[in-house]
């Protein structure tokens, strides 16, 4: 075998998206093409097809009323992410660090856990107005379960060792917990944003729908009621390649940063 | 015994202050913001009784068992057909992953003016939540079953059928119960969601029109039994998923 067909042994195994590019490439079209051939037979013609999508596609995504929309939605999405991400931290390492605390707290976190977040938008569009305090509460609430039980999750299934190590080295509890527990709770912190990502994005759109303020929930409420499906469909797509593109972010920084960390080794 | 209530003390003590917490800011806030334990509870136990409350989370419920079982039936067949055929998988693998991470809340305004209201938009909704996360999670197995246990299987002239039964399905099914413990929560969402923005129905409905006549007591009594449903199916998720993979370890 010679050393190139090995090189690109190598380079498909690491990346997963080159050995199936065709078949890939192949079911997109066909995919596309069904959607094009057969959906304008039965739905009325405002809705959106992918030539429809197409042909209006650059002209929203520069128009103003979109880059708002979009620009509002995702800084609602950072903000919010960003105050899940430090208070669930910080709550799920004090559930997984004490018994005390991880007693108390548990049966509360597993029960909103466990609750459909988008139930309390009536409650929160009434404590906080039908305005954008109400989205970032509703994303932050949405947020930041997911976070706690991973991050929980993480500082309880580090190996008793690390502490036994950490306390024959004399260090403080401080020092254990920035420099101990945190470094080997990475993988569930990254798996808990990566869940916690999504669920923000959800608990964005879904305040939008509900409080009606600008967003990009919003933009695809309004076209899709003014019968612009493709101008909404846009919206739609970049939601998506939030979703995906994060998704993609955590994946990379994980086999970046966590090279020792394997999944199915657990 | 005593260790027992030494272990649960912490909670006991903790559901302690957040009961009655609720009820100390529920009676000291407007009526229409917060509403205390005690009135809750009240109001809770006049809904059981005329009975609306039963109506409504049966008719969510139906709602919920309708999508989610679609979802399976759907998922679960399709899912193994791609974990034994490669190359559909691999030409479908990617478009799973992009529809598993996109927000389906944002096709609900589609599926609005498209499908109008009634059941079966609303059951759509419940599908498209949940069926991704069954999909996504039996590809992903698939894609890790060890190609030794396929090859072993092979040289011991194992048909296909042999093969189904005794690699693949046992190997995949562990996968695809993580998949549907994750589509029962997100089926949930799809419901409450259906309910709040398509034909409201249900216990979404009881929640709507309780906003509107800020009868806030009445959308704590619902969130209740919603927390509970909650905790059950969840629950109930782990138990199923546990269950098969048993012999995994």
């Amino acid at each position: 075998m010679s050393v190139t067909t090995l090189a690109t042994r190598a380079a498909y195994r690491r990346s997963p998206f080159a050995g199936a590019a065709l078949p890939r490439l192949i079911a997109g079209i066909i995919i596309l093409a069904l959607w094009q051939a057969i959906v304008p037979r039965f739905a009325p013609e405002f809705v959106a097809t992918p030539s429809g999508i197409a042909s209006v596609f650059t002209k929203v995504v520069a128009s103003p009323a979109f880059l708002s929309a979009a620009g509002v939605t995702l800084l609602a999405v950072a903000e919010g992410l960003a105050i899940a991400v430090v208070l669930g931290t910080a709550i799920g390492l004090a559930m997984g660090r004490s018994t005390v605390v991880d007693r108390a707290l548990r049966h509360y976190i597993n029960a909103f856990n466990a609750m459909p977040m988008i139930v309390v938008l009536p409650i929160f569009s009434l404590w906080f107005g039908y305005s954008g305090s109400a989205r970032l509460a509703t994303v932050v609430f949405a947020a930041i379960f997911a976070m706690i039980v991973s991050v929980a999750d993480g500082a309880r299934s580090m190996p008793h060792e690390f502490d036994e190590v950490g306390r024959s080295f004399r260090s403080g509890r401080l020092r254990m917990l920035f420099d101990i527990v945190l470094p080997s709770a990475t993988p569930y912190f990254l798996a808990g944003v990566r869940l916690a990502a999504g669920r923000a994005l959800i608990g964005a759109v879904v305040a939008e729908f509900f409080t009606a303020i600008n967003g990009l929930g919003y933009f695809i409420l309004f076209n899709s009621r003014t019968f612009h499906h493709n101008e909404a469909f846009v919206a739609v797509i970049f939601l998506a390649g939030f979703g995906v593109g994060f998704d993609a972010l955590v994946n990379a920084a994980t086999r970046r940063f966590l090279p020792w960390y394997r999944r199915d080794e657990k | 015994m005593r260790e027992f209530l030494a272990r649960q003390l912490p909670f006991v003590i903790s559901l302690a202050i957040g009961l009655a917490a609720w009820e100390i800011v529920g009676r000291n806030s407007s009526e229409a913001f917060m509403a205390p334990l005690s009135e809750t509870l009240v109001r809770f136990w006049e809904l059981v009784q005329s009975g609306e409350l039963i109506n409504q989370s049966l008719s969510s419920a139906s709602l919920f068992v309708t999508g989610l079982a679609l979802a399976i039936v759907v998922g679960m067949p399709l899912g193994l057909l791609l974990a034994r055929v490669r190359i559909l998988r691999e030409a479908l693998d990617l478009y799973i992953m992009i529809l598993y991470a996109t927000p389906m809340v944002a096709l609900i305004p589609f599926i609005l003016s498209l499908m109008g209201f009634g059941f079966a938009p609303k059951v759509l909704v419940v599908f498209l939540f949940a069926v991704f996360s069954i999909l996504y999670n039996t590809v992903e197995g698939a894609r890790s079953i060890k190609p030794e246990l396929v090859e072993v299987a092979r040289s011991y002239r194992s048909g296909e059928w042999a093969l189904w039964r005794d690699v693949i399905v046992p190997y995949t099914l562990p996968f695809t119960m993580t998949g549907v413990r994750q589509a029962i929560g997100r089926a949930l969402v799809g419901m409450i969601a259906a309910e709040f923005f398509l034909s409201s129905t249900g216990l979404g409905q009881l929640i709507m029109t309780a906003t509107q006549n800020f009868d806030t007591v009445a959308v704590f009594a619902a969130i209740l039994v919603i927390v509970a449903a909650g905790l059950a199916l969840t629950r109930l998720g782990l138990v199923l998923e546990n269950h098969f993979t048993r012999w995994r370890v």
